[in-house]
């Protein structure tokens, strides 16, 4: 039935009289003649389509000569651009409808590829209306060649692209908007993180105390952790630990974790108590499948009035051991073995070791963010304890704040291989000006 | 920065067999989690994880071995190790877990060690 769209678009007003010309003569059946009726009528619509397709059609058509003199327009284009048909055909160029950046991009870009090619499609450009409005189109044209393969013109179709450009505004503004939200979360995670760390560290009579909270991603709070606390009659307690996982839900077992242990503290201050209590409110509070825990060491620290200095019992609920730099350069790490990661197993096994801290010496607690970092030097590529070790043998003797200096310089050296947050806290006891003399 | 982890599982007469390969770690640990729920275990069968093709493994994989252990004794079911590489052993040796996982040279030794129990 849609046989006769052929002849519309072959050879537009001869269909007519070639349709017309089938059918009367032979005394059909009415449904027969009805059918003629039909497709008279659709070749009568069609009939007018070839010139009025052309005006009319809902895309703008242009016919440019080679030099981009315009030689045809048709009226849908004419009416986008508010010109009269004489006021552009023969007398004005494609490219004096651009825009300066269009008529740029056309002839450094459009012009010379459609040369190339021969046709060039979906190009966005602006056409400028005849009052200075700015028409967002997509542009397609192909070059003419005559039979002997001779360039004889160009054709272009141009769409309206206002809606399209409309939506890709809203996109835009939806990403930025995205972006906004997420430097917003950005601030507030490390806000958050900050709040997680205490903003200074108590200052205790006869102890240098530094520490460093390196950030891996500023995307993500980690979940290291660390304090220094006043405790009853002289004695303080400290500790550091490193929370599994990151984001929201680590933040949330860190939380609980510091309080709890300062909590527990003060109502009982024996290091493997205060670890106990930890790990039986982690326990009741995260278990099944999605399991929360944490490392922790925790020291007590009291102050030694025999030898001077300071006595101090560590509990370690699987966490790294901790390290010792002595005032006559030497260095040991303090491991505590058997001591069990804390919040899994309803009676985790938690080991203590002391050790007494003589003038001069330093005592560094750090998270595994360090020993995990990755690093070509290490073996399996990752920088390890006995690295850190190594590094403790060459700082001592040193003071709290040299070693987090060192250990920062680390971090930097390792950029971008440590991947997750990392924590050290570092106590010196300062020699006094007489025990420097001797 | 991080290898990519394979994760294969199997069916013995012991129970499922999870093995992990490449870099077990805060990127890859979720897909052993998601794993997790479709592995069935009866009672008093074995879950045995084989750790032999395990290049790094950081507390978000152990936290992933933690969860399994939770899934297999939730089952009623018990745990192990196959082939873990020496510096797992010493994470373990650090948290405290060698006692919590029992662990065996291989599979098959996981697997010839398990004895079904009735009731």
């Amino acid at each position: 039935m849609c046989g006769t769209d052929d002849g519309a678009a072959d050879d537009g007003g001869r269909g007519r009289g070639r349709d017309h010309g089938r059918g009367r003569d032979h005394g059909r059946g009415r449904s027969e003649d009805h059918q003629e009726n039909q497709e008279a009528r659709f070749s009568e619509l069609l009939e007018d389509s070839a010139e009025d397709l052309y005006e009319h059609a809902p895309c703008g058509y242009l016919s440019t000569l080679l030099d981009g003199r315009i030689a045809k327009i048709n009226t849908t284009l004419l009416d986008w651009l508010g010109y009269e048909r004489d006021a552009l055909v023969g007398r004005k160029r494609f490219s004096d409808l651009l825009t300066v950046g269009g008529r740029l991009y056309h002839e450094t870009h459009f012009a010379p590829l459609l040369r190339m090619q021969g046709e060039i499609n979906g190009i966005a450009l602006e056409l400028k209306t005849a009052d200075g409005t700015r028409l967002p189109v997509m542009v397609t044209s192909t070059v003419k060649t005559g039979g002997d393969g001779q360039a004889l013109l160009i054709r272009t179709t141009i769409f309206d692209a206002r809606d399209r450009r409309a939506y890709e505004n809203e996109l835009l503004r939806a990403r930025q908007e995205a972006d906004r939200e997420r430097d917003r979360l950005k601030v507030l995670n490390t806000t958050l993180q900050k709040t997680l760390l205490p903003p200074t560290l108590a200052n205790v009579p006869g102890l240098d105390v530094a520490a460093h909270y390196h950030i891996a991603s500023a995307d993500e709070v980690g979940g290291d952790f660390y304090d220094l606390f006043p405790l009853a009659a002289g004695t303080w307690g400290m500790f550091l630990g490193d929370v599994c996982g990151k984001g929201a839900a680590a933040a949330a077992v860190t939380s609980l974790a510091r309080y709890t242990l300062r909590a527990a503290a003060v109502y009982s201050p024996a290091p493997d108590a205060v670890l106990a209590n930890l790990n039986t409110v982690l326990n009741h509070e995260y278990n099944g499948t999605d399991p929360r825990f944490c490392t922790v060491i925790f020291g007590l620290l009291t102050p030694d009035p025999d030898q001077g200095g300071f006595h101090i019992t560590l509990a370690s609920g699987g966490h790294p051991p901790a390290m010792v730099m002595r005032h006559d350069g030497t260095a040991d790490s303090l491991p505590t073995p058997g001591g069990q990661l804390i919040g899994i197993l309803p009676n985790a096994n938690i080991a203590t070791t002391t050790v007494h801290l003589a003038p001069g010496d330093t005592l560094l607690l750090h998270t595994d963010g360090l020993t995990e970092a990755h690093t070509a030097a290490g073996p399996d590529g990752r920088y390890s304890d006995e690295a850190l070790l190594d590094l403790g043998r060459a700082l001592a003797p040193t003071t709290a704040t040299d070693a987090i200096t060192a250990i920062r310089d680390l971090l930097d050296t390792l950029g971008n291989g440590v991947d997750d947050d990392t924590a050290v806290l570092a106590v010196h006891v300062p020699r006094t000006t007489s025990e420097e003399q001797q | 920065m991080s290898r990519h982890l394979t994760l294969l599982t199997r069916t013995t007469t012991a129970g499922a067999v999870i093995e992990l390969a490449g870099d077990l770690d805060h990127h890859t640990a979720p897909e052993v989690r998601d794993a997790l729920p479709g592995i069935t275990l009866a009672a008093g069968q074995q879950l045995t994880i084989d750790l032999g093709g395990l290049t790094f493994c950081d507390s978000s994989g152990i936290t992933m071995l933690i969860a399994a252990r939770n899934h297999a004794l939730a089952a009623g079911a018990t745990i192990a190790l196959a082939a873990v590489p020496e510096r797992v052993s010493r994470i373990f040796r650090i948290v405290g877990l060698e006692q919590v996982f029992p662990t065996h040279p291989s599979t098959q030794a996981a697997e010839d060690s398990w004895h079904p129990t009735t009731g």
